[in-house]
Parts: structure tokens; sequence; C-alpha cells
């Protein structure tokens, strides 16, 4: 085992080495860096000239520059030297400087993204393919391939169109045509019907009751000018926490488990009283508050778990605790939906909350909501565009790699025994499932750290994919190479997790040094 | 964990959004006008690159963006009119020529002028200035490697260059300069349009004593020498590092001395890489008033997200690049209140013939020149954006300037308005010269127009080689041969003339295409040292009838200039040049 990371390791640094070398001289020979200043008219043309050249050693041959790049690099490697070197980019700013920045933009940009698609993506995979061939099979196909098919430009360029500005322009007059209630209901009924599947009579219950239950929502929203003063409230934190407490057991659990079952809805009622206890604490909420009261809210759930015991100790505690964090979010919803108001009338925002740019509104002063309203507004629509279009990989890869599972012996032999169809899904076919899934999922990782380059643009937002493109544009290699060297590191290091955890994962794959 | 929070709220925000994107579709955009500008009040600006350094005269740091905030945060004895005249400031002090053999220029700053720390602004900031732009102490040897250049200024110091040390008077107000022969454009080389670095913080930051101690250093140490390289000065070396490089920012630095302003703004946050806010100077009354409270600069590099965020209301004056869908989508924003202003840029496209090969005849060159056809390649290029575009017809001006009308009315552009194949054949006498045309390729506009000279020129016989290089090579080949004629743009520097020897003198160190004159070179000697604007603009129009008539090859066309802002604003004015709408910062007023 050590002996095959050692060799996969040094594997690696050759590879970084030959490929940074590649790229350098790509870069370097890609265009011509005195381009703007060549059709200058400027008296001082030649002395602008030289200061470029000399600030980017161009009389040093490419390959040569390179190995002096090197050698600055080099240096990064001495653990807590400080003498670590990528080099000044065109407008003079150390490349670390440069890259520091971008990083933390671009993981702020693509983070949530990721967790949201690879989450959905692996959910919407399992139940298409246990309902293959289904309306709702197809359904979803059609959308995750045509999402993926669409340029990320243009999805983003139509978000902002009609997520942002029209959106804003509603919210200047939240009223929703009744009409259009209508509509919306009865599009979401049809939803409801596709996916619920199983008999005509039963999808009728079910479509009938989603579009009813829909257009009464919108129609009240309108009357109450919901959108302006949103908010949930200790009923319907109830009524949802107890979907969520049976929805979660029956996951987690089954139904059969009553002790699990009963955990959980006394989480919920635990919850319920809490919204009253914490609502003074929040108000002076920061974020290591709300990340301690996350973990306070599991621990008591799985507490109560473990209290109510039952013949699985285990399943009681684990329904409880996803339960009482899932609850947990509904409060700290709730919150932001309180901030709503004061975050919609500040003097900065004007009524038009969600952004098209950037990754905050200028000068915005608030509480810890107003901000974090202030980051969410704003992460809002680049987070629902890479989502779109990165769904299909992993809608996909879930799909066949269980459709592959619930074909195989054990899973019939699992049924065959008798289990119910809860366990053979959950415990015997989504795990094995979620193997090769684990591959994708490390890929992806480290292809996050290169940014979305086009969405970058689109959004305005200077990451890692701004950084690379600006040195590509002005034929700088610096920044250039400080992306790649970072890119690079983070996938080879994720491959490596990758089969390692494969490894790891599947008993039938061993590593042999 | 907190993800899942952050992503449960970003989902339910998602959901709505999605869910509402169908009924929010068109519900306009009027927002209700609330009466006349008044003081105060906010404006948000867009601009492509962001900010990063408080210094933007430095050869690294001379970018659009530095430029416009060093020019809403400091004041100078000048600016420059979207007229492209320059205005002087005299509530800030007075620039006047006091004779003109030698020409002779004092500069007095008035007194109550001062930096926002509460220090006068003097005739040392001035004294500092003129020794970074003159390169007074440089002993840099470029080829041979030696001496040690100091200030890394991006401007041309080849006006101060020619003067001595500056006198001081003893109030520290009065900065007088002497120069060793005439210049021409002594008017905009110094003191304006903002006087950007404090002598004063300079002078602590490098380790002197105090401001008196960095003007008896500069008086102390004689003009360099390229000849006789000296060891670099350690001193000088402290300061021309901290003037070159300890501006250098992208977040408000701590140290308010770094950013100190002597204008009607101050700086007083910056978002790295997303925006900067300036608010008004209160001291300030040397100068234009301006009406707003606060200018927030945001940082979006693509027009298509400039102009959504001028619709959402996230931006309130954007300049963006010029493109037919651009314009599109401002234009519909008209609904929504949103001015549109479009005009023309300094920069403009032209061909050029090279005095060399099968164009060495002028009959050639003037067949040649009447088979462009200017006036479709203006429609094709231009006419989607400005259907009122026409051709340039002045190599030397353009129509922003007083002076284009007269000469391009004599300068003899007439003779090439429209396309005259048979005025070709007739000088080309039967004969069908081979002409390689080189361009960047990888420009569609310049495509365009080759393609267009390329079906015109054929008709009278020329035979046309497509000798288009790629957008990394074709800079290099200019100058170099290998190619007959040449289409590219330049840059009209709006105001000053000391760029025109540099395109159009024997030997200038533009002039690619061999042009040469030996009255157009006199006139051009004569225009360097011409100090009377109006006498340059006399010597001026008829250097630009001497170009037409030999022949030299045909301006095409300015690129568009568009800017656009929302109802909340008035007061935002075109400029062609490169301050944009900044240009009249102060007469920006919120409604």
């Amino acid at each position: 085992m050590v002996t095959y990371i050692v060799r996969r390791l040094i594997t690696a640094a050759f590879i970084l080495l030959g490929a940074s070398f590649l790229v350098y001289l790509l870069t370097a020979l890609s265009g011509d860096p005195l381009e703007e200043l060549r059709t200058s008219s400027a008296p001082n043309r030649q002395a602008l000239m030289d200061a470029r050249i000399n600030l980017l050693d161009l009389d040093t041959p490419a390959p040569l520059r390179y190995f002096k790049w090197l050698g600055g690099a080099a240096q990064c490697l001495v653990p807590l030297g400080n003498a670590c070197n990528l080099g000044k980019n065109i407008a003079g700013q150390p490349i670390t400087e440069a890259l520091g920045f971008a990083l933390v933009q671009t993981l702020t940009l693509v983070t949530g993204a990721t967790i949201l698609a690879i989450l959905i993506g692996i959910s919407l995979g399992i139940v298409t393919a246990l309902r293959q061939y289904s309306a709702l099979d197809y359904g979803v196909t059609f959308m995750a391939f045509l999402f993926f098919s669409l340029p990320i430009f243009w999805v983003a360029v139509l978000l902002k169109e009609f997520g942002a500005i029209g959106f804003n322009d509603f919210l200047r007059n939240p009223e929703i045509p009744p009409a259009v209630a209508l509509g919306i209901g009865a599009v979401l009924g049809l939803i409801g019907a596709v996916v619920v599947g199983g008999e005509v009579k039963r999808r009728l219950i079910v479509g009938g009751s989603v579009f009813a239950a829909v257009s009464l929502v919108l129609f009240y929203f309108s009357l109450t000018q919901w959108f302006r003063n949103p908010g949930l409230g200790p009923v319907l934190i109830a009524i949802m926490g107890a979907g969520i407490a049976f929805g979660i057991t029956i996951l987690v659990s089954g139904l059969k488990n009553r002790k699990a079952l009963q955990s959980s809805l006394i989480v919920v009622g635990i919850g319920v009283i809490a919204y009253f206890a914490v609502q003074p604490l929040l108000s002076d909420a920061t974020g290591l508050m709300i990340f301690l009261l996350a973990i306070a809210t599991i621990l008591v759930g799985v507490a109560v778990g473990y209290f109510m015991g039952g013949y699985d100790r285990g399943q009681s505690m684990r329904a409880a605790g996803l339960t009482a964090f899932l609850v947990g979010a509904l409060v700290v919803v709730d919150r932001f939906m309180q901030a709503w108001p004061s975050y919609f009338n500040n003097s900065r925002v004007r009524g038009r909350p969600i952004a098209t740019i950037g990754a905050g509104t200028p000068n915005i002063q608030g509480d810890f909501w107003i901000m974090s309203t202030d980051t969410l507004t704003h992460l809002v629509l680049p987070t629902i565009a890479l989502i779109l279009v990165s769904l299909a990989s992993y809608t996909r890869f879930t799909r066949s790699s269980m459709l592959e599972i619930m074909n195989m012996d054990y899973i019939r032999t699992a049924r065959a025994k008798g289990l119910s169809e809860r366990s053979v899904i959950m415990g015997h076919a989504f795990r094995n499932a979620l193997i090769p899934i684990a591959t994708i999922v490390a890929f992806d990782i480290g292809a996050l750290i290169g940014g979305a380059v086009i969405t970058e643009t689109v959004f305005s937002v200077r990451g890692m994919g701004f950084l690379f493109i600006d040195g590509l544009l002005h034929t700088d290699p610096n920044p250039v190479m400080g992306v790649f060297l970072c890119v690079a590191i983070t996938a080879m290091v994720f491959n490596l997790i990758a089969d390692l955890a494969y490894s790891a994962l599947d008993p039938r794959v061993r590593i042999k040094a | 964990m907190r993800f899942g929070r952050t992503s449960k709220a970003v989902g339910i925000a998602a959901i709505a959004a999605i869910a509402l994107s169908a009924c929010a579709g068109n519900t306009g955009g009027n927002t209700p006008s609330t009466g006349a500008a008044k003081q105060g009040g906010t404006a948000t600006v867009v601009e492509v690159n962001a900010f990063n350094t408080f210094n933007p005269n430095t050869a690294d740091g001379n970018t659009d963006i530095n430029s416009k905030v060093s020019y809403a945060t400091h004041s100078g004895f000048y600016y420059i009119d979207n007229k492209l005249n320059v205005v002087h400031n005299d509530k800030f002090g007075k620039m006047e020529k006091v004779s003109d053999s030698p020409l002779t220029v004092k500069y007095t700053i008035n007194d109550g002028v001062k930096w926002s720390d509460g220090t006068p602004v003097s005739a040392a900031d001035l004294l500092l200035q003129w020794a970074a732009f003159s390169g007074y102490y440089d002993d840099a040897d470029a080829k041979a490697k030696t001496g040690t250049s100091y200030f890394s200024y991006a401007g041309d110091n080849s006006g101060l260059s020619l003067t001595d040390f500056p006198e001081i008077s003893n109030n520290n107000k009065t900065l007088t300069l002497k120069y060793s022969k005439p210049f021409s454009d002594w008017e905009i080389v110094l003191g304006g349009p903002g006087i950007d670095v404090p002598a004063h913080v300079l002078a602590q930051k490098a380790g002197l004593k105090d401001t008196q101690a960095l003007i008896d250093f500069f008086k102390s140490k004689p003009r360099g020498d390229a000849k006789a390289p000296q060891p670099a000065d350690a001193k000088l070396k402290a300061m021309s590092d901290m003037w070159n490089t300890g501006f250098d920012t992208k977040t408000l630095p701590a140290d308010p001395t770094l950013f100190l302003s002597n204008g009607p703004y101050i700086v007083k946050s910056m978002n790295q890489d997303q925006s900067l806010t300036m608010v008004r100077n209160k001291d300030y009354n040397w100068g234009p008033t301006p009406s707003l409270d606060e200018i927030t600069v945001r940082y979006i590099g693509s027009a298509p997200a400039q102009v959504q965020a001028l619709k959402n209301g996230e931006a309130d004056i954007i300049a963006p690049q010029a493109s037919a869908d651009t314009l599109d989508q401002l234009k519909a924003l008209s609904s929504q209140g949103v001015t549109v202003d479009q005009g023309n840029q300094l920069a403009f496209d032209h061909l050029d013939l090279n005095y060399s090969g099968p164009l060495a005849d002028q009959n050639v060159r003037q067949a040649f020149m009447k088979t462009v056809p200017r006036k479709d390649i203006v429609n094709k290029i231009i006419g989607k954006l400005d259907p009122n575009a026409k051709p340039l017809d002045s190599q030397i001006f353009v129509p922003q300037q007083a002076a284009y009308a007269d000469s391009a009315k004599n300068n003899g552009s007439a003779a090439y308005q429209d396309v005259d194949i048979d005025g070709a054949k007739k000088l080309l006498n039967g004969a069908t010269p081979e002409i390689r045309i080189m361009y960047n390729k990888d420009n569609p506009n310049r495509v365009d127009a080759f393609s267009l000279i390329r079906e015109s020129a054929a008709k009278a016989g020329f035979k046309i080689v497509d000798g288009g290089l790629g957008k990394s090579d074709w800079g290099k080949a200019l100058g170099k041969g290998g190619y007959d004629a040449t289409i590219f743009g330049w840059i009209n520097p709006g105001v000053g003339v000391s760029g025109v020897p540099q395109i159009f003198r024997t030997g200038g160190g533009n002039n690619f295409n061999q042009f040469s004159s030996a009255d157009a070179d006199k006139l051009m000697e004569e225009l360097v040292v011409t100090t009377d604007r109006t006498k340059q603009d006399d010597l001026e129009k008829q250097i630009d009838k001497k170009i037409w008539d030999s022949a030299y090859g045909v301006p095409l066309f300015q690129s568009v200039n568009v800017d656009a802002y929302s109802d909340r604003i008035t007061g935002v004015k075109l400029m062609p040049n490169q301050t944009g709408v900044w240009w009249n910062f102060w007469e920006w007023a919120q409604k």
C-alpha cells in the first residue's frame, strides 16, 4: 500500500513537471505580449515595450524562462519557507497573492453548486433507475440531457434575465394573477402525477391534490404579499417537520420501526419549542454560532434516538439526528425569511434583491442575516446554472450503476429471503451503486479548483477561471501557471484518493504494491 | 454542516425563482423618477478592469481604471473636456507661460488646496511629479545595459527632459520650469489632470526627514547622464521604489496616507476585484463641485453582463465595448428610462500603403486609394452600430476636434470619397500590380475591410494577395516589409501633437510605410516647438494635406463609443478619449 502511494506520488511529480513545461511553452508561444503596444502612437512606445519586455523577461527564450519560473516555484516546496515565488502578473501583482484571492472566490462560487449537484443528481439517478422506462425516467433523462447540452453562458444569461431581473420586477408588486397561479399549479400537478407513478387513479389523486395545494398556496402568497414578507412560522415548521420525520424514517428504518418514528417526531416537537427559545439568540447570530447550534441540534436528535432505543437503537439515532438537523435548517430558513424585508428595503439593495453579478453588494452593512442573505442572493443564480449543467453526468452515472446493481444475484437473494424493498434498495443496492460514483465525485472535486471560466465571466466573479483566461489573453504565463499548478495538484491528489477510496469501498479491488 | 443550511436556503430561493420566472417575464421596469437633480445621492459606474494602484503613472499601473479613480480623487491645473480642449482649473492654481524664449512655465498652487490629511498641496508635490515624469535622474542606457532607471513613468518624457531643475519659490507654492527649447505640449505634461502622489508621504516612507529634505535632496542631485552612469543612489532608489510599487494595492490600505486625496472624492472602501467606493472629500473647494455624495465603481468584464447589471439596477452608468448586439440590448432598455449615448472613439482603422515595391509609384498608390470602397466599409462594419457613420477624412484630426472639418475639406481627401474604378484604371494605364495586404486576420472588422478592398481593387486590375496574419504575428510584422499595404488601427492622442512626428516623420518610430516628405518633416519640426494651439492646428492642417497629397493611404473609420445610464442619473456625457464618461463626473447627479 505505502509503496503504491509512493510510486503514484513519484509518477505524479514527473507528470507535473512535464505538463507544466508544456503548458508554459504553449502559453508563452500563444501570442504576442507586446501586441497592444506595437500600434501605439505614443512617442515613448519603445520605452513602454522595453518595460513590458523587462517585466515578462521576454529576452529570455520561453524554454529557459520556464526553468527560471521553476526555480521560483520549487521554493514553494520548502515547508515554512517564505520564498515561494510564482512570479508576477502583468500588473505587477505577485501570483501567490492573486491565487489566494481567486481560490476563495472560486470555491465560494462552485462548492455549494457541486455539493447540491451531487446530492440532487444521485437522488434523481436512483429514482429513475428504480422506475426505469417510466414517464419519470424519460422526463428526467430528457431534462438532464437538455441542460447538459445547453451552453452555460446562455443558461446563465437566461437565468439573469428571468431569475434576477424578472423576479426583481415581480417583487416590486408580488401579485400572482389567478390564471398564472392555476397554470403553475397545473404544471406542478402534472409533475406530481408523473413522479408518483402507479395506477391511473393514484396519479390523478396525487396530481389533483398537488394542483389544488400549489394553486391555493400561490393565491395565499399573492394575497399576503408573501414574497415581500416571507416566513414559515412555528405552525408550518411543525407540519413540515412532521413530513420530514416520516420521510426520513421511511428512508432510514422504515415505518415499521415505531421507535425510530417516535424519536423523529419527538425531535420535531423539541424543534418547535426550540424555535421560540432560540429566536433571541439568533438575532445576534454569527457563522460559528450557527455551526455550533447545528452540532448541538444533531446531538440532541441522536440523544433522543438513543434514549428511545428500540430493537435497533442505531436506526432511531440516525433517523432522529437527521430529522433534528433538517428541522433546525427550517428554523434557520425561517430566520432568513424574517430578515428578508429589511434586506429588501436596504438602501444599497433598493428593492432588487437578486443580483446578476459579483459576490456581494458593495458597501452593504447589516447583521449576520443581512450579510448572509446578500451572499445568497449573489450566489443563487450561478449555483443554479452550474447545477443544471452538471446534473446530467451524476444522474446518468448513478442510474446506470444502480440498474446494474439491481440486476445482481444478491439483490434477488435479498428479495427472496423476504427483506423489505426499503432494505434491499437502501441497504444492499444503494451502497454498492455508490462505489463508481465515488470516482466521479473525486474527479469533480479536483476540477472544482479549476473554476468555471464561463460562469465566472458571465457572473463577473474574478476567480481561478478569470485569472487563467486573463493570463492567456495577455500571453502572460505566470498566472496561467499558477492556476495550472493548483488544478493539476488537486486533480492528481484526488485521483489518488479516488483510487484508494475505491479499494477501501470495494473489497474486490485490492491494491497490489 | 453550514453547507447543509446554506444550501437549503439556496435551494428554496432557487425553486422560488424558477417557479416565478414564468410570471415575472414582462412587468416592465419603470422606476418612478423623483424630481429634478439635487445635491447628494449615489451612483454605480461599471469598469472593465479592476483597480490595483493609487499611482496610475507607472508603466505597470497605467491602466484606465487606475487613472479614472485617480482623476476623481485628485485635482490639478487642468483637465480635458469632451471637445478635447485643455480646460484650466484656476481654483486649484495657475499654470501660465511667462516667456516664450526660453519657454518658461510657472505653476502656482492656490492657498487652501490641501491633501485629505490637512497638509497643503505644495510645489514639492509638483517637483516630485516633475522628477518622476522627466526622467531627470535616469542614467540608464537600454542598449549597453548600464546605469539606473529610477521612476518607471508610463508617459513620454521627451518634453520634460528638455527642462532644467525647476525653481521653487520660498513659500513653496510656485514652481517654474524652464525649457531648453520650445515644446509644443507644455500644457499637458505636468500638474494635471491630477497631482496624485503626495511628496510628504513619499518622503516619510522613503526615510527622509520631511518634505524640505526631499526638495533639498532633489536639488543636490545632478542630472543623470546615460554616457557616464553612476552607481545607483540608494536614497533615490528608495524613493522611486516607493513611487513605482509602494502605492500598489487591491485592498484599502490600513495606512490612510497611502491613499490621500486632493480632489473631489476620496476612496472609502475597496473590495478586491469587485468594487471600489469613493465619497466626497469634505475639504474640497478648489475646482468643479461634484453633486453625488458617493460613487461606486464595479468591475464587470463582459459587455452583456454590464447591460444586464444596468437593467437590474446594479449599475447606473456603463460604457461597454460597442457591438451590434450590445447596442440592441441597450436600446431595448429605453422603455426602462435608460439613455444611450453614441459617438466615436479616438481609435480608428486605416489602410497604409508602403512607399516601396509596386506601390513606390505615386500613381499606383493613388489608383489603389481610388478603389478603396470607404463608404461600403463604413456601412458594413460600423453601419449596424451607427447608421450615420461616415468615413474618416483626416490622417491627423478626428471630428471631435474643431480643426477637423476645415482640414478634411482642404486636405485632398475629397478625391477619395467614392470608388473611382475608371480613374484608377486610367492611372494604372494597363498595369496589373500585385499587392499583398497584411492585416490581423483574427479581427473580423479588418477581415471585412480587406475583403471589400480586395473585391473593389480587383475591378481596377490590381491583383490582391491575402497577407493576413494571426493575432500574435501581425504586430511583429509591421514595418518589417513582406507586404505592400496594411490595414490596422491607430489611437489619436486627442490632445497634444508630439505623437504626429512619431508616425509621419522620416524615420519616425511608428513610420511603418516609409513615408518621407521633406516639406512635411520641416512642418513637423516646427510643430513640435510651436507652443500656440491655433498655430499648431494650422501646421497640422498643412501636414495633413502633405500626407494626402503624397497618396499615403486612407483612414477608414473610427471605432464606436457607447455609454448608457439609468434614469436615476443625469449629467453623463460621452467622451472619446481614455477618460471616458468620467471626464465630467462632477456633473453627475441623482434625480
